[in-house]
């Protein structure tokens, strides 16, 4: 082949490509890059807040501005540049043509868009570590009149607003979710449009609707914080006065319009984590999804309720106490469509034939740590209680049992479980297993601990606690430095995930079609798929969870084998294109 | 040991309570769950049972144990919701007899405290004001508190965990709150709203006294004031 070419095929293949697969995994990588990145400021704050005042190795003296801004950013990007790109932008791109059988999204170009503004927002907020000031350290709320200049650094120089940590974290977060709604209206229209012939609504798998549901309620929850936060970067940079009471705003306002999509946010990063569990649950059960239809209408319900719980985290801001009733009650009923689906997912193992293999200890781990993330929820979801557990370690301590659980242990179960389709490669079991159990066992000694130091009073986003005599007593203390030694223990665990990733790849490619014996669309392609996916295009006959059918012969039915060869549906059926030629070959 | 600081608010034990109402629902929820998790792990591994039976899920008969499960969840859910309407209404509302009323306003980084002068009215100019690190907000026991509390920057949140009592301040508004604290001693006063770089070091006290000494306090107050007048 010519160099040329070959370069810029390069280029057009791995860097600005409109492949899904390739951006799929773009986005993953860039995830696994952030979460690098998120975690090593973890482990400075985490290691500051056991030994105060000593100094960091790797890093050195923690200042009280940069541990700010070490929490800010962490949650941030642990939220918005890890638990986003990986679990909606990256499965999304990778699964959606794939499961539902078509050759590419509806818009590739959007798609690569999309994923290119994603890493232009990344570098921003990067940047913003190094600007005079550093990042911002208001918290990942960004509560005004705090993150709305004047306060900060008294400067109201236009360039240098600017140019200020607050500023570019404003704009890195606008530019994400830019990023993220057009890969979610790219989402959609595929779904809707570019399904395989037979792929009926309710033949679409579970991760596919869920992967749907949560972009749409991102897109209908995105809308007012994306205004809120140009207003709040217009008070940032013009001198506005939307947020400052001083001014005549009210800092009330971003509240309402944080939370109005921050929490229906945590759906979005939930669903399609639990859309991966139940694509893994039925394989490794052997048997169906527990009431596949049920658990769509469930995720619907919620996606509607989602939208009506928001002030449960304003419980103590100061809203007209009343209202808190309304709030609770709905905080309570969104509790109830996902305590379905996990009861379902559970169902799903009774009667089954189980197989450990590591992506199901995964989803296992997963639905274990859930458990305790939603159960605590309980107690948050009382606006009484709430009163005393508002901003403590309690809170902190439940939404990382359910965050972690969502977004790295969905992201390692879909990773192991999806790694030989798109690699063509196996990862390796032992080490898989190893890194499951290091994981779990250390993600708890982080954070169960610290439930206790949450109801003994200890108060969040504190680099220093020798103030407060509260805290300053055993066994918080020593709570503490479990919590630290647990928590670098967990970061290092995943240097034998990356070891088995790097390890894995340089393997020669084995190209086994369905290793796992699973029944959906993307197990009938070549393993890697190439570009284009499929040789012809699929045909589906039947629901996607087919598995230990009484009467059939092998234990699954693959949603594109006819039952019986007097059923089949030949390609000249097949509406949209000619399909006898290969779909690669555009 | 008590996993909670020592409670010593007059509403704080209903708090304490509904921790263990919510508590034993979500302990029988965890217990169960946890069986229903591991015990087809066990049951149902592929070595004890080779072959997977069909169950879609979605007849009734399987399906009605999710929704029995639902309900009683919903259930529990609502007495809990049920058992704690009262503490809420007594917590943020005004209590029935004003016993003190003092200020507290909050800014970048200290809590400052605001004693009505000789007049008994806050928010006149006799008020005698105490902005000081570590200067005490002194209350006398066993006595209803009622407190406005402001903030002159940013957002802070009023934390006194030994009374359970928290409550944000955003400037621009003044919110009212009370407490009635039963228990003589210095209990930590905290912001629990990141608010700048010395959010870490905004912290203060509450200081609960015999009356007699609290008077006392008052009074040398007003002397350092020039306002050598006892309280009514």
């Amino acid at each position: 082949m010519d160099a040329t070419l070959h370069k810029q095929s390069f280029w057009n293949k791995y860097i600005f490509s409109t492949d899904h697969k390739v951006i799929g995994m773009q986005y993953i990588i860039m995830g696994i890059i952030m979460a690098g990145v998120g975690g090593f400021l973890a482990y400075v704050f985490r290691y500051n807040l056991a030994y105060a005042k000593a100094s960091i190795p790797l890093f050195g003296h923690l200042s009280a501005q940069q541990y700010n801004a070490f929490v800010t950013c962490h949650g941030m990007i642990m939220v918005f540049w890890v638990g986003m790109p990986v679990l909606l932008s990256g499965l999304g791109n990778l699964l959606i043509p794939l499961m539902i059988g078509t050759d590419d999204m509806a818009f590739p170009t959007v798609n690569m868009l999309s994923f290119w503004i994603f890493f232009l927002s990344a570098v921003v907020l990067l940047s913003s570590f190094f600007v005079p000031g550093g990042a911002f350290g208001g918290g990942w709320t960004m509560y005004p009149p705090f993150s709305a200049g004047g306060y900060l650094n008294h400067n109201p120089e236009f360039f240098k607003a600017l140019f200020s940590g607050t500023a570019l974290m404003i704009l890195a977060v606008a530019l994400e979710l830019v990023a993220m709604l057009m890969g979610g209206i790219n989402f959609l229209v595929t779904t809707i449009n570019k399904r395989a012939k037979g792929m009926t609504p309710f033949r679409i798998p579970v991760v596919i609707w869920f992967i749907n549901i949560a972009s749409v309620i991102f897109m209908f929850s995105v809308g007012p914080l994306v205004a809120g936060a140009f207003m709040l970067l217009f008070d940032n940079i013009l001198g506005t006065g939307f947020y400052d009471p001083a001014r005549g705003g009210d800092p009330m306002l971003w509240e309402h319009l944080f939370w109005f999509f921050g929490h229906p946010e945590v759906y979005v990063l939930l669903l399609p984590a639990l859309g991966v569990l139940a694509e893994i649950l039925p394989v490794f059960a052997r048997k169906p999804l527990f009431a596949y239809k049920p658990i769509i209408y469930l995720a619907l319900v919620s996606a509607v309720l989602s939208v009506l719980v928001w002030a449960h985290h304003q419980f103590v801001a100061g809203i007209d106490p009343r209202m808190a009733t309304f709030f609770s009650i709905g905080t309570i009923l969104i509790s109830i469509p996902f305590a379905g689906i996990f009861l379902s997912f559970m169902a799903t193992l009774w009667g089954g034939s189980i197989r450990f293999t590591v992506p199901m200890m995964w989803v296992l781990g997963f639905i274990g740590l859930f458990l305790i993330g939603g159960l605590t929820g309980l107690f948050l979801g009382s606006n009484t209680f709430d009163i005393y557990a508002h901003d403590t370690y309690f809170v902190v301590a439940h939404f990382h049992y359910t965050l972690f659980p969502d977004i790295f242990f969905g992201f390692f179960a879909a990773v192991y479980y999806w790694f030989p389709k798109f690699t063509g490669k196996t990862l390796n079991s032992a080490l898989g297993k190893l890194h499951f159990w290091a994981t779990f066992f250390f993600f708890n000694g982080t954070w169960f601990v610290l439930f206790f130091n949450g109801l003994a009073g200890q108060h969040r986003r504190i680099n220093d606690y020798s103030d407060f005599s509260l805290v300053m007593k055993e066994p918080y203390m020593t709570f503490e430095k479990v919590a630290t030694v647990s928590a670098i223990l967990l970061i290092l665990s995943q240097f034998i995930f990356l070891y088995n990733l790097f390890t894995s790849l340089a393997k020669a490619k084995k190209g086994v079609k369905n290793p796992w014996e699973a029944a959906t669309l993307e197990w009938q392609a070549a393993s890697p798929p190439p570009h284009g996916n499929f040789e012809t295009y699929p045909v589906v006959y039947r629901g996607p969870y087919e598995y230990s059918l009484p009467d059939a012969n092998e234990d699954y039915l693959p949603q594109s084998v006819p039952s019986s060869p007097e059923n089949t549906i030949t390609n000249n059926d097949y509406e949209h294109k000619s399909s006898t030629a290969p779909i690669a070959a555009h | 040991m008590s996993i909670f600081p020592e409670n010593i608010s007059t509403y704080g034990n209903e708090i304490d309570k509904l921790f263990w109402l919510i508590m034993l629902f979500v302990g029988i929820a965890f217990v169960i769950s946890l069986f229903v998790l591991i015990y087809p792990l066990l049951r149902y591994s592929q070595k004890a049972s080779p072959k997977a039976q069909y169950i879609t899920g979605e007849k009734k008969k399987h399906f009605k144990w999710v929704v029995i499960a639902l309900a009683l969840l919903l259930g529990s859910d609502f007495i809990i919701l049920y058992s704690e309407h009262d503490a809420w209404g007594q917590i943020e509302s005004a209590p029935a007899k004003v016993d003190v009323k003092v200020g507290i306003i909050a800014r970048q980084w200290n809590w400052i405290f605001v004693y009505p002068g000789p007049d008994g009215i806050l928010n006149t100019s006799d008020d005698v004001i105490v902005d000081e690190q570590n200067s005490s907000l002194h209350v006398p026991i066993n006595k209803n508190i009622a407190f406005e509390l402001r903030s002159q920057d940013v957002i802070h949140s009023f934390f006194l965990a030994n009374a359970r009592f928290k409550q944000d301040v955003l400037p621009g508004r003044t919110v009212v709150r009370w407490f009635n604290l039963t228990k003589e001693g210095k209990y930590d006063i905290s912001c629990t709203q990141i608010c700048g770089i010395l959010h870490s070091q905004m912290r203060n006290f509450v200081v609960v006294e015999s009356e007699d000494k609290y008077k006392q306090y008052i009074d040398s107050l007003y002397k350092a004031n020039g306002r050598a007048i006892t309280m009514k």
